[in-house]
């Protein structure tokens, strides 16, 4: 496993490009920096200026090579790299919250942007006035939409939100594409229809994710679970709740097992056990620290007493590699089927890159 | 004594069990919250892991909510007794089992 402290301020949020590469990040501001890697360093190599508010979603189009970029300021902007400079185009997302989340769906030819307008976007380019459009998903949600996960037949969309839950919508655009063939979360797909809604849990759902087969969904939510619906299970939700701080973000690791990682700062392992409907916890991938446990003296304990009302440092300094909160996962080699390497990136400006053994 | 600690296991079973999960009346809540401080000062210091390692999942989050709940409106000798169960209950629900006391929207 590989750190890199990138920044004092927390990275709001990161998109790779196909190659793996370069990564895109939001340094906290209106801004976003792509940096390259050169041998061991990261050097940066551009600076995209152009929103007014927070850019809170990134996200880098593994063939066409576009950015699309939303933030705080109700914008989003496809980014083409002409030369060696990225151009913006804005997108009119018609939303007056902040957008959240953006997210590119495989074929790439739209892009979803959940806000604070209780509304998802699906962005789609319309070829005889030469810019994008979009059309918006609204019932029944009832709050900010904090993540999207596109299904892999391009059509199908999953959505958490601030009102607890975790939900399906077909994003068909038939100006775009043919009519999708039959799921397992349903046949009948017509723009905005509801495939599947998940019952209450008493948390904001913060992020979630679709396998790779996308049979499968999985969330994290504010309450410490992680929940899992199941489409060849007739959409059976198993729960599992965790002792752990709440999750920020969760991804398939492979068709079984998932990754998720959150407030406690470090990425732990669950897996899915699909015969009983159980997820469990599979522990910390993190490696603690070697540090020397040397006895402390009856000095220090009577000094640690006296200023911290306890003689027990265990919990000083923090063991894991993130020494704040993680907020996004990505996978980079192998994909939600056979992740071989995932990145983190977190409150600390730190980014870390893992193996998966 | 065994006898003694078999009665408390099992009012404290009894009243974990017969916790009012849906009610929005007031009096209810009151009244199990009520019967489960009851249950929980009963307890002497070295039964409490026992009894809180013999719930699931589940059983543990509820009996942190009423922990908290006893918190709220402490009594003479209240706390001390309690701080021990939060202790124990904290062992094995960890701090997930507080934030999901923090986040419930259905309260005991």
């Amino acid at each position: 496993m590989a750190y890199h402290s990138f920044l004092l301020e927390p990275i709001s949020c990161h998109a790779w490009n196909k190659d793996r590469t370069q990564i895109a990040l939001c340094p906290n501001n209106h801004e976003v920096h792509i940096y390259r890697k050169d041998g061991a360093k990261w050097s940066k190599i551009h600076e995209l200026k152009e929103h007014n508010g927070q850019v809170t979603g990134i996200d880098w189009a593994p063939e066409s090579n576009r950015l699309v970029t939303c933030g705080t300021d109700r914008n989003a902007y496809v980014w083409t790299l002409k030369g060696n400079v990225w151009k913006p185009t804005l997108v009119i997302l018609r939303i007056n919250r902040a957008a959240r989340c953006v997210k590119w769906s495989p074929k790439e030819n739209k892009f979803a942007v959940g806000s604070g307008s209780r509304l998802i976007s699906i962005c789609y380019f319309e070829q005889e006035n030469d810019w994008w459009v979009c059309k918006h998903i609204k019932k029944p949600i009832r709050s900010t939409v904090l993540s999207l996960d596109w299904h892999p037949n391009n059509v199908l969309l999953a959505t958490g939100s601030c009102d607890f839950k975790c939900r399906i919508f077909s994003a068909y655009i038939k100006e775009v594409e043919e009519r999708p063939s039959p799921t397992p979360w349903g046949s009948k797909m017509p723009f905005g229809e509801l495939m599947f809604e998940s019952s209450s849990s008493c948390g904001w759902v913060h992020s979630i994710c679709f396998s790779a087969s996308g049979s499968r969904v999985a969330w994290v939510s504010h309450d410490s679970t992680l929940c899992l619906a199941d489409a060849g299970k007739k959409m059976v939700v198993a729960s599992l709740c965790t002792e752990t701080l709440p999750l920020l973000a969760v991804t398939f690791i492979t068709e079984n097992s998932l990754v998720a990682a959150g407030h406690d700062c470090c990425p732990m392992l669950f897996t899915y056990e699909e015969s009983q409907g159980t997820l469990t916890f599979g522990g910390k991938l993190d490696v603690p620290k070697q540090s020397s446990q040397r006895g402390l003296t009856a000095r220090e304990r009577f000094q640690n007493l006296d200023k911290k009302a306890s003689s027990d440092t265990a919990n000083a300094t923090l063991d894991t590699l993130h020494k704040n909160s993680i907020s996004q996962i990505s996978v980079l080699t192998g994909g939600k089927d056979k992740c071989s390497q995932f990145c983190t990136t977190g409150m600390d400006g730190g980014m870390s890159i893992w193996d998966v053994k | 004594d065994p006898h003694r600690t078999g009665e408390a296991l099992r009012a404290f079973h009894t009243a974990i069990r017969s916790s009012p999960g849906n009610t929005r009346s007031q009096a209810m809540k009151e009244q199990a919250q009520g019967t489960m401080l009851k249950v929980l000062t009963s307890f002497k210091s070295s039964e409490i892991e026992q009894a809180v390692n013999s719930l699931d999942r589940n059983g543990v989050d509820l009996l942190m909510k009423y922990i908290y709940k006893g918190f709220e409106k402490p009594t003479e000798n209240s706390s001390a007794i309690l701080l021990q169960w939060h202790e124990k209950a904290l062992a094995v629900g960890g701090l997930g089992s507080i934030v999901r006391v923090l986040t419930a929207r259905k309260t005991v």
